[in-house]
């Protein structure tokens, strides 16, 4: 309860802090959004050329990708961790996190919350829409909790990996370029797993389970029945994943060495 | 439990890599490292009980801020045992955070962008202070380092002395019975730095607050502390009053004259004085320094015999610092 409400305290006090710059706060609203429209045209223009790809039509392929981009929104407004490494652990910010009474890692990433992200949840709905007017997709009255239930699962798994890259910073304070690499693995899973060969499949469902974020997910909505073992799998894979990342950084925080004044 | 700290054969050793030489020894670096432990403190015993105002003192590097950062639960110790206000830190750090203030001289616990205000809204939520607490206690505070002009402005905005002032109001939202300071007053002017002490002499009082502070500035230790724990290369090297290290270590008075017209060394040294002074020549700064022991009224002596025979353009008194005191001790071996 105290962890609810703090989130909403967090939240108002960036609000705030965008709201201090008027002129910024309007731009960086209208260049997301010019952003999330790009990102349409060039889904439209570059899936325009593909028919079937191993037996996934384009419509269904194109929801993949629409699907991909709500957990993947919600991953980025609040776990944007990716300079963890530089800003609090070689600027030593950790140590003031640490003299707070709330668990670190929530603290991160409350500090680190970009809300302008959310849009993309609005973009990967548009294209959901028409791809699923397309496809002629029926909907049951639980698919909508159904779908919640997925996303966030998604996010989770998302935010696993990149919670366990982070805490690499504890053991190790050289840089590393693992991170960027992780983004583009990421993407991979906004495509059906069963193009990639089979060592690449079982990695990103079993080590990086990125496929948990886009394909596994997506198809149950899509009624590919003999994925709908994946699908429901997702948010305990969520869950798991999620755990032992949190149990990895509490295991990093440890290991903390500070940084010198 | 009258005691707010208690450490016991604390040990913090970290692990650094030492390189060899060379772009061989580089290349033998990259297989097979070299590591050195080193630790940073060396098995250190003290207590702190309720309400006492200590110093911990030492040279850059000697381990200060590696203890206050155990002390605080932000580092897990190698060994030893640390109890803080009757808990360990580290195990139970969020428990634990509840009951200090911490204040780091140069890191900023305030958001940068919004108004003073703000931050302390959500450190109050973050500390669970309730309205009533909050507005009896911090009223008081707000008051007393007069802050409360600045609390609507964003922090950006603010000069050193005044953020400060805020980071210090800050840590005592919770209104905690231990607090620690690491360099409070580090490139604060005098009227500053002298509201600070002013201000921290009040809620010692008023609380009892137990405060451990870390600085390089011996008028914060005169007027606030009249214990003092030393350290040195990870060990405490002395730990009792400051009167008494003053008296030991730090007992050559410095005193610093620029004349009007020029004077010769002699002349000086001829002045009638019920006590011996050694008169130095200065050739780089032109002036005469007059260097001697520290007693009752001897300064103001000195100072009126000067002034009678010359005319002077300027008089400076030198006190001696936290560092020489530490190079005097660590030159002549134990305390």
């Amino acid at each position: 309860m105290f962890y609810v409400s703090m989130f909403f305290q967090y939240v108002s006090q960036y609000m705030k802090t965008r709201l201090q710059y008027r002129a910024d706060f309007f731009m960086e609203i209208l260049s997301d959004l010019l952003n999330q429209v790009v990102n349409l045209v060039f889904i439209l223009v570059v899936f325009g050329h593909t028919q079937f790809l191993s037996g996934w039509s384009r419509e269904e392929i194109i929801f993949i990708y629409g699907f991909f981009l709500i957990p993947f929104a919600l991953f980025s407004s609040f776990f944007n961790i990716w300079d963890f490494n530089d800003r609090y652990i070689v600027k030593g910010e950790m140590d003031r996190i640490l003299t707070r009474p709330i668990h670190s890692l929530f603290q991160v990433i409350l500090e680190r919350i970009e809300l302008e992200s959310l849009f993309g949840v609005v973009t990967g709905l548009i294209i959901i829409f028409y791809s699923g007017a397309s496809l002629n997709l029926e909907l049951a009255w639980y698919d909508p909790i159904l779908f919640v239930i997925f996303a966030v699962g998604g996010a989770l798994a998302y935010a696993a990996i990149f919670v366990a890259i982070a805490s690499i910073g504890f053991w190790s304070d050289a840089k590393t370029s693992i991170m960027p690499m992780m983004y583009n693995i990421g993407n991979y899973g906004r495509y059906p797993v069963d193009i990639y060969n089979k060592v690449i499949r079982f990695v990103l469902t079993w080590v990086l389970p990125f496929a948990f974020v886009g394909v596994y997910p997506a198809s149950y909505f899509l009624r590919k029945e003999e994925w709908y073992a994946y699908a429901f799998a997702t948010p305990v894979i969520g869950l798991v994943f999620f755990t032992v990342s949190v149990f990895i950084w509490n295991q990093g925080v440890k290991r903390y060495r500070g940084a010198g004044n | 439990m009258s005691d707010a700290i208690q450490v016991k054969q604390l040990r913090k050793e970290f692990k650094s890599v030492s390189s060899r030489s060379g772009l061989k020894g580089a290349f033998r670096d990259l297989l097979t490292r070299n590591y050195k432990i080193v630790p940073a403190v060396n098995d250190i015993n003290f207590t702190v009980k309720k309400g006492e105002m200590v110093a911990y003192i030492g040279e850059n590097g000697a381990g200060k801020s590696t203890t206050i950062k155990m002390l605080t639960g932000i580092l897990e110790p190698t060994a030893g045992e640390i109890t803080v206000n009757g808990m360990n830190p580290h195990k139970e750090r969020e428990k634990f955070t509840q009951t200090i203030g911490v204040v780091f001289g140069q890191r900023s616990q305030l958001w940068w962008d919004i108004a003073v205000q703000e931050s302390f809204r959500l450190l109050k939520k973050v500390y669970k202070v309730s309205d009533e607490q909050y507005n009896d206690h911090m009223e008081h505070v707000i008051k007393t380092l007069d802050i409360g002009p600045l609390l609507d402005k964003p922090v950006r905005k603010l000069s050193l002395g005044q953020r400060m002032r805020c980071e210090l109001a800050a840590a005592l939202i919770h209104n905690p019975p231990l607090l620690f300071l690491d360099e409070p007053t580090i490139g604060l002017d005098v009227l500053v730095k002298m509201k600070i002490r002013e201000f921290l002499k009040e809620i010692n009082k008023k609380y009892n607050t137990t405060i451990l502070l870390t600085t390089h500035d011996l008028g914060d230790i005169e007027a606030l502390c009249e214990r003092v724990i030393m350290l040195d290369e990870g060990q405490i090297i002395y730990d009792g009053e400051l009167q008494s290290l003053k008296d030991n270590w730090a007992e050559e008075k410095q005193v610093h004259f620029q004349f009007i017209e020029p004077v010769e060394l002699h002349e000086l040294q001829s002045l009638p004085l019920p006590f011996t002074a050694n008169w130095v020549y200065d050739e780089k700064h032109q002036t005469y320094m007059a260097m001697m022991k520290e007693e009752s009224d001897h300064i103001s002596q000195l100072v009126s015999a000067v002034v009678s025979h010359f005319k002077i353009k300027d008089v400076k008194i030198h006190e001696t610092s936290i560092e020489e005191i530490v190079r005097n001790i660590y030159e002549e071996g134990t305390v």
